[in-house]
């Protein structure tokens, strides 16, 4: 599979733009990347198994191009969190998008960090994260949101930062 | 008058039916056994930070609960994407999930490999042995500490 990694990703980025406005974050295998596809519910698209709101944003959400790639979405621009509640407001539907591509040589993914309609000139930020968590939490914002969310710090309480109950933590 | 109504029904189900855009069938899918360290995708495969064991458990729950996929890795570095625990779908901000991250675990289910990803659909889990990569004695709380 990974010797066809530079194959998919070429296909991609053929019909891809070059951005204007990607931010890079010097990771490996990145590239900036702005084009249009269809937003899907990926388990949907994988299995057949498809709510007709592609899961709400419950669901691992992806990209599939006009030429029937499917790309996985890891991540947004808000710090910590993924570009599914961004994506789940197109599902099914066509969207431009520019962010990273990531080919990491082990799996490959996509950074979203704006969205618009095709053919339109108004960006959307990729931050539906933060507006929702801030509303969710009745919030003004989602500043360092990761850590003050109710299901992080409970899960942190129980088992500590380290993920190992009673477990000494190192003076830093 | 009323067949042509029927006709005209008939053409907009037709019509309806190809504007779905719901997939065409189901990817074929190949039982596994996957054993390895459950992990926060986009640091870990990034290395956009230390993402291991134990010293980022703390940053792997929060991407965990920010929706940010979360795999595991085998000792090969293959990377499966989890998009299925049981009956369980939700796959994004999963509380249950986020409750394993950084666990050295043995799982069985379905393997789909679909454009240089490898998407797991997890029928069991049946080994969790916690957290056995220990690395926070070495380099603290990965980032930002506690």
């Amino acid at each position: 599979m990974r010797h066809l990694l530079p194959i998919i990703l070429a296909l991609v980025l053929a019909h891809a733009q070059p951005a204007q406005a990607a931010k890079e974050l010097g990771i490996d295998g990145e590239q900036p990347s702005q084009f249009e596809a269809r937003a899907v519910d990926v388990l949907c698209e994988l299995t057949g198994d498809c709510p007709q709101d592609c899961g709400g944003g419950t669901r691992q959400m992806g990209l599939l191009t006009d030429d029937g790639v499917l790309i996985l979405v890891a991540k947004s621009s808000t710090l910590f969190a993924g570009g599914v509640l961004d994506l789940v407001a197109w599902c099914n539907r066509r969207v431009e998008v520019d962010g990273l591509m990531i080919d990491a040589e082990i799996t490959r993914f996509y950074m979203v960090q704006r969205l618009r309609e095709p053919g339109t000139e108004k960006w959307t930020r990729a931050r539906a994260f933060s507006r929702d968590w801030a509303r969710a939490n009745k919030q003004k914002n989602a500043n360092r949101w990761f850590r003050k969310d109710p299901a992080i710090r409970a899960l942190i309480e129980e088992f500590g930062p380290v993920g190992i109950p009673g477990a000494k933590i190192p003076v830093e | 008058m009323r067949k042509h109504a029927e006709r005209l029904l008939l053409a907009a189900v037709l019509a309806l039916g190809l504007a779905w855009a719901g997939p065409q069938s189901a990817q074929a899918t190949n039982r596994v056994t996957v054993t390895g360290e459950v992990i926060d995708t986009w640091c870990r495969v990034t290395a956009i930070m230390f993402a291991e064991g134990s010293a980022h458990y703390q940053c792997a729950v929060w991407c965990a609960i920010g929706g940010i996929p979360v795999s595991i890795m085998d000792e090969d570095e293959n990377v499966y994407v989890i998009l299925r625990v049981g009956e369980d779908d939700v796959s994004a901000a999963n509380p249950t999930i986020a409750r394993i991250q950084a666990h050295q675990v043995t799982v069985e289910g379905d393997l789909i490999e679909r454009d240089g990803v490898n998407y797991l659909l997890v029928s069991r889990i049946a080994d969790d042995q916690g957290i056995v990569n220990v690395t926070h004695e070495d380099v603290g709380i990965q980032p930002f500490g506690k």
